[in-house]
């Protein structure tokens, strides 16, 4: 209720100096540690146009780490009981949390999520399987791909927020950059592993971040 | 002197109105009176208690107070049904952006004059059905020419769409007082299959004071230009209807859910008008009987996948021990 009553007094309005908002997003930043719930992330939208970018971009991050979550499963699936299981198993963990905010805020903003999520649920876990089934170097190698390609979505999120209004979308762009952080992560975890060094490297690399670019245009609109 | 007070409204309605048929040449036709208007229409919102627009302050006592309350009526419907509408416009500015300077209350946007007669026009649906004629009886209710209905391309689409969108309004601040009072503690939470059943026998009560002409309603809503906006509105019902009984999903969930209750509300719907019991107690029982239905369906989906995956785990657990038994699983 409290965060409520800050999030209405600190939008409303429009002339407000940069110290009050600053003070606003203090009090905010203190009531959001204390919960770790997506309360206030995203502002009430100011118009109908403001409500499609957001959404569109919340339910195109949900997608993806719903996707990347099944590209873990599949590669768990496969080299679960090897020695880089705990690797990839800890990978998986940071993804799973990662669904479960995005999980919180469609549900807080009323976001309706992709229709193509059963499709991502196969084609996720079939590419993390396969490439599995090239062995360590291969699951290296697409866990690089992918992470390289959703850290490069979500910078161009984050520019695009930034271009618009930064204080505005503060919480945002913190989740946001948090999450590129551990994907850029995750992609040097996978470069640590010997990703390079599987037979078509260059090939498999670009096949699977064009797979991704289609996925993401798609899962923006559908 | 009535009649000079008469030809004054009508002269400012015309001239209110020659300027909205004037703007439709221009690529953007409502850009320009839209925009002063909803910068007009957020001081009017910030500003209820003032008086009313000049010619019906002019009208006696009794009159005012209709146009009182028929505005705060459509005002209430402006600010929601202008939710659609702003979807449809090209102005993403709705509301506090452009507040500053002007203070000329006597303009009102297009939508919120539209807004107007179509509520007025209402009262004539039972004698007129939902015609061109009912919004003309509307519009004249209201002291505008009956001249005003070329304002409405979809013709009767509109009226019927307005209608909807009012409905979809009240249905909202029912669901959301409840939500409240459930927050507050005052009162017990719903089962979700009774808040279901709840909330779409007080949607489709609604229809009740139209049900004679509502065959001819819902026949108008099927016409190829109006099923975008229809569809739309019925989309968002069933999307307002699940949140509040808490549906929070996040997967496919999201989409069979809204998909079920769409089946459910719409034949429902059919069986209303066509039921003559008292109290229209047949729709009430087949709309339980459907949302049984779902609620079972649901059921049992739930049984088959654990028992699938009952079944896998076997299949799993035998194939590893035939792996042991052939030696497969050794190395050597």
């Amino acid at each position: 209720m409290q965060t409520a009553a800050l999030r209405v007094f600190c939008h409303w309005p429009q002339s407000n100096s940069t110290a009050m908002i600053r003070q606003c997003l203090k009090c905010r930043a203190l009531t959001l540690q204390q919960s770790s719930r997506a309360y206030g992330v995203i502002p009430p939208p100011r118009d109908s146009e403001e409500k499609e970018m957001v959404h569109r971009m919340l339910r195109v991050d949900h997608a993806g780490e719903y996707g990347a979550n099944r590209i873990y499963a599949g590669q768990m699936a496969v080299l679960g009981r090897s020695k880089t299981g705990p690797f990839i198993q800890e990978m998986w963990d940071q993804e799973k949390k990662h669904l479960e905010k995005f999980n919180e805020i469609l549900a807080e903003n009323r976001v309706r999520p992709t229709a193509l999520l059963p499709f991502w649920n196969i084609a996720g876990f079939v590419l993390g399987a396969s490439s599995a089934l090239l062995g360590k170097e291969g699951a290296m190698a697409c866990t690089v791909a992918v992470e390289e390609s959703i850290t490069e979505h979500y910078n161009s999120q984050i520019r695009t927020l930034m271009e618009k209004d930064p204080e505005r979308y503060t919480e945002l762009l913190q989740v946001i950059k948090e999450f590129r952080d551990d994907e850029m992560e995750h992609h040097d975890t996978g470069l640590a592993h010997d990703a390079e060094n599987v037979p078509g490297y260059w090939l498999l690399k670009n096949a699977i971040q064009l797979g991704c670019k289609a996925a993401i245009y798609v899962s923006q609109r559908i | 002197m009535a009649a000079l007070l008469r030809g004054l409204r009508a002269g400012r309605a015309l001239r209110g109105l020659s300027s909205v048929v004037a703007a439709p040449t221009a690529t953007n036709p409502q850009c320009g009176s839209l925009r002063r208007g909803f910068r007009c229409a957020g001081l009017r919102l910030q500003d209820e208690s003032k008086s009313d627009k000049p010619p019906s302050s002019t009208s006696s006592s009794t009159t005012y107070h209709e146009h009182y309350q028929a505005r705060s009526a459509e005002q209430d419907t402006a600010a929601s049904a202008s939710d659609p509408a702003v979807d449809q416009s090209t102005d993403p500015n709705t509301s506090y952006q452009d507040q500053s300077g002007e203070q000329d209350e006597e303009y009102e946007t297009e939508e919120q004059l539209q807004a107007r007669i179509l509520t007025a026009a209402l009262e004539f649906v039972p004698l007129h059905g939902w015609s061109m004629e009912a919004i003309a009886a509307g519009a004249e209710s209201l002291g505008l020419s009956s001249a005003s209905t070329g304002m409405f391309e979809k013709g009767s689409g509109d009226l019927v769409l307005h209608f909807i969108a009012q409905c979809n309004a009240q249905l909202m601040e029912i669901l959301a007082e409840q939500h409240n009072q459930v927050q507050l503690g005052q009162a017990e939470p719903k089962k979700t299959a009774d808040f279901i059943r709840d909330a779409v026998e007080t949607r489709l009560r609604m229809y009740i004071p139209y049900i004679e002409t509502w065959p001819q309603a819902m026949s108008l809503l099927l016409l190829p230009h109006n099923i975008p906006d229809s569809l739309k509105h019925l989309s968002t019902l069933m999307d307002d209807i699940w949140y509040y009984a808490g549906d929070r999903s996040t997967d496919m969930n999201w989409y069979t859910k809204r998909a079920a209750l769409t089946g459910i509300y719409n034949t429902t719907e059919l069986v209303m008008i066509q039921d003559s019991s008292p109290d229209y107690q047949d729709t009430w029982a087949f709309l339980d009987n459907r949302i049984q239905d779902v609620v079972n369906m649901a059921t049992t989906a739930k049984q088959v996948q654990s028992t699938g995956e009952a079944v896998v785990q076997g299949l799993m657990g035998a194939a590893v021990t035939l792996k042991n038994l052939t030696g497969l699983n050794q190395r050597r």
